[in-house]
């Protein structure tokens, strides 16, 4: 058996991680403070096109990241209006932003359709820490955004559960009206946060475009990943720390398929493989809310749920 | 901070009935005006593309009879999504429930169809379709009435994993549901007796009566029936059902489970109508997740569903038959789709509340 292959796929599997952990931590953002964004996987798709076409007009990738973002907090800012403002159904207003989100990557993405990006996103230079055997190629062999998103979420840690303004997100998520009653803007820092999610789903997105698939493949672009990535918030009780442990796992059952393809093990048939993150996220999910579980979930409270002042 | 204005939203007692009515004409129009400058910044012509999505559609007999034809599975998911999510369940894995309808009913149509007539094997097809989607909401239904699991997200990951039962019933060699005949990977043919004949050279089968049918009757018993009763007054207030004796475990079990039967029904009617087989490319269409948006326009109304099912269904025919009339991508139906329940979203507001802006002195401290 060949050892360079499971280099590969672990060296891989971050590579998906690395989309999730952006991702996951958009979503994260967003739930904390009370709205739940279905439509995480619209938005990606969305900013993935635009990246490709920013990155495929000006030739630079580095645009084409930074529009692929801004795209995504576009997105996410009609979820806020719909959600904050207008008070919509947010499961709902979710899903009609995954369909419209899909619809029009597809239609933006036509005359994408045979292209591939000239530049790719390289790898970060170490120098001989590179050619570390196992440990060089995954660990030192990844690009900046994968440092970065490691760094964001670290980062996003020590802003949830050690500054004021984090307190102040996890407290519009778990009791606005105390929030409102401190003269905060409840609606103000909703919309604040579901911004913010957008732009960091968007850099996932258009990270995975620009640096992985290389080229569009509509809506398997993405690949479901945007609601993997939902998926991956319940698993790791929206804790940011929680994130980079699930996405490294998750990553790496995605990864696995393709890899015991590879190495011609058909002991367990390629779908069945693909199943798996799904099913341990069900099995997860379902073990996280029994009685005894559920303290460990930690949702936020209001989740979903628009507020209303009591004006009276 | 704070913005000097005020948006200020106040309850309505009643939604005025022109309003209600109104809402959902004005999102349409709003979103056909917005895809209208959309398609202007892309070098399309809107009336061009309008025109022939609409004469495509609605307004020619090919059209009309495809639009129906279409209409017919996406009620069907419609009403799946609806009839759970008036309970403030959200199924929104009907897609998934509706791959597990075309499997069982398949698997039925495949099995039995040699020894038994077409007036039992097509109903039998059916059944075992809906009981395909119902088993496959089986587990999110009873983790979601015994420990309030979100359902939202179990029935979302199913969806994935009946993706992949799809690929891996057609794409394995030597495969039950697989084609024996044909090397390319196929569904194989169910039995002649279980499949329905279409009327005259359409695609329309007369499954459409079914799914109007079922539509009009589960309204009926969401309005009148004891268990609709339970169903609204778990809705309303589930502290208020709590107390008036309602056991809202077994309801939530039954609506969650009556709505993954109707998903997969809506998976083996194209078993007995159109496609007579399992067809893998069912994953790329997306007709579950339509469900939802149909739902959602309808304001999940059982009979409504009607009405919005055969809307969004003469959108996508309209659409799809663009890029082969015009050069304009498919996608613009799909984009439109998004874009009307979007804009049905924020009309919801404006029936629900009535709202003022208001100009707020700044506070100076």
């Amino acid at each position: 058996m060949n050892d360079n292959i499971w280099i590969l796929t672990s060296a891989d599997s971050i590579a998906i991680a690395t989309t999730l952990i952006l991702a996951a931590l958009g979503a994260l953002f967003t739930e904390r403070s009370g709205v739940l964004n279905l439509g995480i996987e619209g938005v990606m798709l969305t900013s993935a096109i635009s990246a490709f076409l920013a990155a495929d007009a000006s030739g630079s990738i580095w645009l084409g990241l930074i529009i692929g973002s801004i795209v995504g907090a576009i997105m996410a800012a009609i979820h806020a209006v719909l959600s904050v403002v207008f008070r919509a159904n947010q499961i709902v207003a979710g899903l009609a932003l995954v369909i419209f989100g899909t619809g029009l990557a597809n239609f933006l993405g036509k005359p994408a359709e045979g292209k591939t990006v000239t530049t790719v996103i390289l790898p970060l230079s170490f120098g001989p820490l590179s050619d570390i055997p196992v440990i060089g190629p995954i660990v030192f062999g990844q690009d900046i955004v994968t440092y970065f998103a490691l760094f964001i979420a670290i980062v996003s840690s020590l802003f949830l559960f050690r500054t004021r303004p984090g307190l102040e997100l996890r407290a519009t998520g778990d009791d606005p009206a105390t929030v409102d009653a401190q003269g905060l803007s409840v609606a103000y820092i909703r919309i604040r946060y579901t911004f913010i999610g957008g732009l960091l789903v968007g850099l996932g997105g258009s990270w995975l475009m620009l640096a992985q698939s290389a080229a569009w493949h509509q809506a398997s672009t993405t690949n479901g990943l945007g609601w993997i990535a939902l998926a991956l918030v319940v698993f790791a009780g929206w804790r940011p720390n929680r994130i980079i442990f699930g996405a490294v796992l998750f990553g790496f059952t995605l990864q696995l398929p393709f890899t015991l393809q590879a190495e011609q093990i058909t002991i367990i048939p390629s779908a069945f493989m693909q199943m798996l993150p799904y099913l341990a996220t069900l099995i997860a999910l379902i073990a996280l809310s029994r009685p005894g579980g559920r303290n460990l979930l930690g949702a936020p409270k209001a989740l979903g749920t628009p507020f209303v002042r009591d004006e009276r | 901070m704070r913005l000097p204005i005020r948006v200020v939203f106040d309850q309505r007692g009643e939604a005025p009935k022109r309003l209600t009515a109104l809402v959902p004409i004005v999102s349409v129009l709003a979103a056909l005006f917005f895809g209208a400058i959309f398609l202007l910044a892309t070098g399309y012509s809107p009336i061009d593309t309008y025109t022939n999505m609409f004469s495509d559609g609605f307004a020619s007999s090919r059209g009309v009879t495809d639009t129906l034809a279409l209409s017919t599975v996406l009620i069907c998911t419609g009403i799946a999504a609806a009839f759970a999510f008036q309970m403030n369940i959200y199924n929104i894995g009907g897609e998934g429930q509706l791959y597990l309808g075309m499997i069982g009913g398949a698997w039925a149509g495949i099995t039995l169809g040699d020894h038994l007539p077409s007036l039992i094997m097509v109903p039998l097809v059916l059944i075992f379709g809906a009981l395909a989607g119902a088993l496959w909401i089986f587990v999110p239904a009873f983790v979601r009435s015994r420990l309030g699991t979100s359902e939202i997200v179990s029935t979302l990951l199913l969806t994935y994993v009946a993706s992949s039962l799809i690929d891996y019933v057609i794409y394995t060699p030597d495969s039950f549901f697989r084609n024996p005949n044909t090397s390319f990977p196929q569904g194989r043919l169910v039995s002649a007796s279980a499949k329905l004949q279409s009327f005259g050279d359409t695609r329309l089968y007369p499954t459409i009566f079914v799914a109007i049918i079922l539509a009009v009757v589960l309204y009926w018993v969401v309005k009148r029936t004891e268990f609709g009763y339970r169903i609204n007054v778990i809705a309303d207030s589930p502290k208020a059902a709590h107390y008036a004796g309602i056991n809202a475990k077994r309801t939530t079990m039954s609506v969650m489970l009556i709505s993954g039967a109707l998903a997969g029904l809506g998976g083996a009617m194209l078993i007995v109508g159109p496609y007579g087989k399992i067809e893998p490319s069912i994953v790329n269409l997306g007709y579950g997740y339509a469900g939802i948006v149909i739902a959602a326009l309808a304001r999940n109304n059982l009979a409504a569903i009607v009405v919005s099912g055969i809307l969004f269904a003469g959108l996508r025919v309209g659409g799809e038959k663009l890029q082969i009339s015009t050069d304009t991508p498919i996608h613009i139906g799909v984009m439109l789709q998004g874009a009307i329940l979007l804009f049905a979203l924020g009309g919801e507001a404006f029936r629900r509340y009535k709202i003022r802006v208001v100009l707020v002195r700044a506070v100076t401290t």
